[in-house]
């Protein structure tokens, strides 16, 4: 199992990039940990590959006001190591869950979220979160709400003579709260089913986000501040955690049933992954809530 | 992270040039950009310590360090890493000083066929050097990346937890990298500061005699000094000494083919063992020829791989008759003959200067012509001898109750 031969360049310059990507047949590696086994397997044959690491620029992981800036060419444990990128909980919840050290080594941030792996971390990531996708041609750059970007299983906005440059998180305010929970059958693997979960309480109001994935083509984000409400008229505003989860699992399953859209495989029939994401919402929302709470009463925010 | 230098393109059928610093030696590679890191080290560095399994990631066998990182070789391309540092499962421990990860795999008895164990060994280094406080009940998913068909798990795991309390934060660096010679199976393919020499006069038959054979910096693969007690007094050996071709003949398996003039040999050495055969074609460069001293260098080149040596001999009088010849031997092996045990190889090298010592002897007593190099070195014979010495040494370990099971 070994690539296709291709030719192969690796610009200094983000100009340098995108000028390569209008030729014909034309791939970006980055960490290549998606890439390299569809290569293997000949399941593509790009006739170059544009190595983007040796871009400066690209490199660059940044905090500017309420962003996080990811630059394409940051690998997935530069984002769990380094202190900057704290500022978004919710990545660093979903990390440990992509692949395993040995992946993220290489793995990049950016490369994940183009790949758009259906059960993929990072992308339900962006999509919780509302993060921004700067795209950039030879002509000129433009900016993709997660909402708009994952177009389908491995589809994204991307268009083929486009970098994705860099991806912009918002910074967790006083008031979130963050919760992530997969279910795989061997840590490293890809999820059968997960949940990537932002709470934002304050005193005029609940709100919360449920993203699902590995359960239809594309991340699903659902708003589910109705049934967090409901739950919460049961408790009081300041449960416990176990209270919380109790009270919310009579609502959860209403949701996964509208979220689960596969057809199943060997490994999960849709009725499993319907109680999984269940279980895996009940549990993410309540730990987000409470978790809300406890950075409201916070002096300073993050 | 460093950033790897801007480069042009290479069409799909060029090579791109790679510069990697593997196990603390600078090498050059020049391949097409689709050969991964892990065919790099096995095929063009004969680096064979990092295993393939399934070439896509999901096995872990390959893994290895990157700028200290570890990470699946066989999904990075070799072009992609100009300027990284790699460290293999070579570079972690010495034969004699193992790590104490190996050494603690070996004792837990954490492996049966030994495929995966690289991919754990560099994998729970990555994991316990950048998180000392590992807990033993997170093992299991740290180490998930690293497949095992054979230990089910359970002293894997008991390896590495006993590493992790003893070492909490003071787990040596790897201690077997330093400047060596790394040549490939296919020739010519790797070359380096330490293999530049080797590269270069590696060829079947080089054409030209160098200017001087170059051993590569560092330490050798095996250092050996050994004397031989000859029956035949310092007069007789000095005439051995005198006549180099006397003297080739006196070794094992050795043949001299050529004259280069300027005390320069070609020549070719066969060498088996068991079911390996090795023919070295090569040269040799007396430096030094007086009638109790002999210097020289020599190198030569295997299908297998190479090896380039310094070797000082020298013939002193002992009390009482008969002459003391002392050999001082630097090897260094480089490609598939390197993977063999550094002390089986040891092994070998001693008896076949205990051979030679013999030859001289009979060579300087004129008692008969010296026979070694018109066959081969009898392969049973030296493997023979090697592996009766081995079994002798264990015998007297039993008996001495030194030798105990852990
Ligand atoms: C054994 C194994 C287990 C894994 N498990 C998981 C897992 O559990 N969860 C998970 O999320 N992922 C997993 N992965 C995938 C891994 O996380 C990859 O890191 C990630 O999907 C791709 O990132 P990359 O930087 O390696 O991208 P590459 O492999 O280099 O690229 C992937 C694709 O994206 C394109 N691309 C990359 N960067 C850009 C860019 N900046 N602009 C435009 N296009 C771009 C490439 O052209 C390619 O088509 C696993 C991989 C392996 C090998
Ligand atoms: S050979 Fe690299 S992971 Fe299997
Ligand atoms: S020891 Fe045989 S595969 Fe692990």
């Amino acid at each position: 199992m070994k690539a296709a031969p291709f030719a192969y360049v690796r610009p200094g310059t983000v100009a340098d990039v995108v000028a390569e990507l209008s030729r014909d047949g034309s791939k970006v590696i980055a960490g290549g940990q998606s890439l390299v086994p569809v290569l293997a397997m000949r399941l593509g044959r790009p006739t170059q590959l544009i190595d983007i690491n040796a871009v400066p620029e690209l490199g660059e992981l940044s905090r500017d006001g309420g962003s996080l800036r990811v630059g394409a060419a940051v690998r997935q444990r530069q984002l769990q190591r380094e202190e900057i990128a704290a500022a978004v909980p919710l990545a660093r919840m979903a990390l440990p869950w992509v692949g395993h050290r040995e992946i993220r080594s290489r793995g990049t941030v950016c490369g994940s979220i183009a790949h758009a792996d259906p059960s993929a971390e990072l992308p339900a990531v962006a999509a919780c979160l509302g993060a921004t996708m700067v795209l950039r041609t030879g002509h000129g750059t433009r900016q993709v709400p997660a909402a708009d970007f994952f177009t389908g299983a491995l589809s994204t906005a991307i268009e083929p003579d486009e970098l994705l440059s860099e991806v912009i998180f918002p910074v967790a305010k006083r008031g979130e709260g963050f919760g992530f929970g997969e279910f795989a059958r061997r840590h490293g693997d890809f999820a059968l089913a997960g949940v990537a979960v932002r709470v934002h309480t304050s005193e005029a109001s609940v709100e919360a986000r449920l993203t699902c994935f590995g359960v239809s083509d594309v991340p699903v984000t659902v708003d589910v501040s109705q049934q967090l409400r409901s739950a919460l008229q049961r408790t009081g505003s300041d449960p416990s955690r176990a209270d919380l989860l109790s009270a919310l699992a009579d609502h959860t399953p209403d949701v996964a049933g509208d979220v689960v859209d596969t057809v199943g495989d060997s490994h999960a029939s849709p009725a499993y992954r319907r109680q999984l994401i269940s279980a895996l919402a009940a549990r993410e929302v309540s730990r987000a809530y409470v978790s809300a709470r406890l950075s409201e009463s916070e002096e300073c925010s993050r | 992270m460093n950033l790897p230098q801007p480069y042009a393109r290479t069409e799909a059928d060029q090579a791109v040039e790679v510069n990697l610093t593997i196990n603390g030696t600078e090498v050059h590679l020049s391949l097409p950009a689709r050969v991964t890191l892990s065919d790099a080290l096995r095929d063009h560095l004969g680096l064979t310590g990092t295993h393939v399994g399934c070439e896509h990631g999901i096995c872990g066998m390959c893994t290895v360090l990157v700028d200290g990182d570890a990470a699946r070789a066989c999904l990075l391309f070799a072009a992609q890493l100009d300027g990284a540092e790699i460290t293999t499962v070579e570079g972690l421990g010495r034969q004699d000083e193992l790590h104490p990860l190996q050494e603690s795999f070996g004792r837990h008895h954490g492996l049966q066929c030994g495929f995966c164990t690289p991919g754990f060994l560099m994998s729970s280094y990555d994991l316990l050097t950048h998180e000392p406080g590992v807990q033993r009940d997170d093992l299991p998913a740290e180490l998930s990346g690293v497949l095992c068909r054979c230990t089910g798990y359970r002293n894997i795991i008991d390896a590495v937890d006993d590493v992790a309390q003893t070492h909490r934060g003071t787990l040596p660096a790897p201690g077997n990298c330093g400047k060596r010679a790394l040549v490939g199976r296919t020739a010519a393919a790797a070359t380096g500061p330490a293999a530049i020499s080797a590269e270069s006069t590696f060829d079947e038959e080089p054409a030209e005699r160098p200017q001087e054979i170059d051993l590569p910096a560092g330490d050798p693969t095996i250092h050996i000094e050994v004397t031989s007690r000859l029956d035949s007094n310092p007069t007789e050996v000095a005439r051995v000494f005198g006549d180099i071709r006397l003297l080739a003949r006196c070794l094992p398996g050795a043949e001299l083919t050529d004259e280069l003039g300027a005390d320069w040999y070609r020549g070719r050495a066969r060498i088996a063992l068991g079911p390996m055969r090795m023919a070295f074609n090569g040269i040799a460069h007396i430096e030094e020829q007086s009638a109790d001293r002999i210097v020289m260098k020599a190198q030569g080149k295997d299908a297998g791989g190479g090896a380039l040596a310094r070797i000082i001999m020298t013939a002193a009088a002992v009390d009482g008759g008969g002459t003391a010849l002392q050999a001082d031997a630097s090897v260094f092996l480089t490609g598939r003959i390197a993977g063999f045990g550094r002390s089986l190889a040891g092994d070998v090298s001693r008896r076949m200067f205990e051979e030679f010592a013999r030859a001289v002897d009979r060579a300087a007593s004129g008692e008969e012509e010296p026979t070694a190099g018109t066959r081969p070195p009898g392969a049973i014979s030296l493997l023979f001898g090697t592996i009766v010495d081995r079994v002798r040494q264990f015998l007297r370990r039993l008996a001495s109750g030194v030798w105990r099971r852990h």
